[in-house]
């Protein structure tokens, strides 16, 4: 079922009443309630939002992507439930176990679904695709000789242009990337989170500094439909760097962006559920191939 | 925008519903009063919300989820009573009208697949 997404912007005291969330000014009348097991994802970014543990405990339970945003209101963390999936415990050890080859497998499928969904975005909006498609076909195991990285300078490129440089600090529209992806980022964890997947333990990245290795994996194939809409918001806004909530709310609509698998389309929150339960899958043993959606 | 039409036609697809539930409960034991309060926690513990005293709605994102909370209003039925669960479509509630004395006013707002607030 489509989740609904709640973006917090005020001074307000969230509580819960009758397992609905209850949306109050401070010592205020209640302005909102929503029924928890509605919601998929909350965005709280304001430095005096309060709310009750009772709330967070109720969150957890369905599984709602809670984000917190930091003073430059940028994503910053997110609740992570311990529990979110019954047979945990075996799939936490089959991920520990899980083989270099097999591993290695996974990031190679990874990778051509990444740089195919890249390839198809570039054809939809009229550009040149068929080198990227090319690189597409020669992705070895474990993508050993980086053809992901040759992929992104060709899809960077043909997208945004000769002068375009992807940087985390970089010029316009790089901060509405940045701040899609880190969106993505959260939807994909709370999707491993509730396939029982440990997000820290990647397939591919290792950093020893990053909690999120796994979902930092997973999201790649997922990644062109944030460009998609950083795409068309570059025309609107061509030299934008703080991020409004007009701009915020634009990339919100992620969650619910078409995503097609195999012949069903459905919103990209419930599609990621898909993948990250094949990928539990792949680690048991049962099945070879990661569920990735196909851009169109 | 083109991404907002997107979402909107995403929604449509899914036939958004609202689940009316109607009821007439007896309270004239202890008892009895009792299990109607029960009732009407078990109701708003499901997300619903009260319109009129003994009528409840609820807003449900698709038919699917629509026949998951008629279900779990059957389990909880009362023993004695009389109860309604009406289903219409969101296009269909849209038509309603309200009075408060012989003041017309218009519908509040059905919660969206995003909300800023």
């Amino acid at each position: 079922m489509l989740k609904r997404t709640l973006y917090i912007s005020n001074p307000y005291h969230l509580s819960i009443k009758n397992k609905q969330l209850v949306v109050s000014e401070k010592n205020g009348m209640p302005l909102k309630t929503a029924p928890v097991e509605d919601l998929g994802f909350i965005v709280l970014d304001h430095p005096q939002i309060s709310f009750t543990m009772k709330l967070v405990e109720e969150l957890n339970e369905v599984n709602v992507a809670t984000v917190f945003c930091d003073s430059k209101h940028l994503p910053s963390s997110m609740l992570l439930p311990l529990d979110a999936n019954h047979i945990q415990n075996e799939i936490f050890r089959a991920q520990i176990s899980a083989t270099e080859p097999l591993k290695k497998n996974l990031w190679k499928q990874t990778i051509e679904a990444k740089i195919k969904n890249q390839a198809r975005l570039l054809s939809k909006l009229g550009k040149n695709s068929i080198p990227l498609k090319a690189v597409g076909r020669t992705v070895k195991s474990g993508d050993s000789d980086n053809r992901e990285g040759f992929a992104a300078r060709l899809y960077w490129m043909e997208l945004l242009g000769r002068n375009f440089i992807r940087d985390r600090y970089g010029d316009p529209p790089n901060p509405f990337l940045n701040y899609g992806y880190i969106l993505l980022r959260s939807a994909v964890a709370r999707a491993l989170a509730g396939s029982g997947l440990l997000a820290t333990l990647g397939i591919h990245h290792r950093n020893r500094y990053n909690a999120f290795c796994l979902a930092d994996d997973v999201m790649e194939p997922y990644r062109p439909y944030v460009d998609e809409i950083v795409f068309e918001m570059k025309k609107s806004w061509p030299d934008v760097f703080m991020l409004g909530k007009e701009h915020k709310a634009e990339l919100l609509q992620l969650m619910t962006a078409d995503v097609k698998i195999g012949e069903t389309k459905r919103p990209l929150m419930i599609a990621l559920s898909q993948t990250t339960a094949s990928l539990a899958k792949c680690f048991n043993g049962e099945q070879r191939k990661i569920v990735y959606p196909e851009f169109d | 925008m083109k991404l907002e039409i997107m979402a909107q036609t995403r929604l449509n697809a899914y036939h958004i519903m609202w689940l009316f539930v109607f009821f007439d409960l007896p309270v004239t034991t202890k008892k009895e009063r009792r299990q109607a309060t029960r009732f009407r926690k078990d109701l708003l513990n499901d997300g619903f919300s009260m319109m009129q005293f003994s009528v409840y709605n609820r807003h449900c994102a698709s038919k699917e989820s629509a026949e998951v909370h008629m279900k779990r209003v059957k389990d909880f039925v009362p023993e004695k009573g009389q109860v309604s669960i009406l289903t219409v479509t969101d296009k269909q509630y849209g038509n309603i009208c309200n009075f408060w004395g012989k003041k017309s006013d218009p519908l509040p707002e059905g919660p969206k697949q995003l909300e800023m607030f």
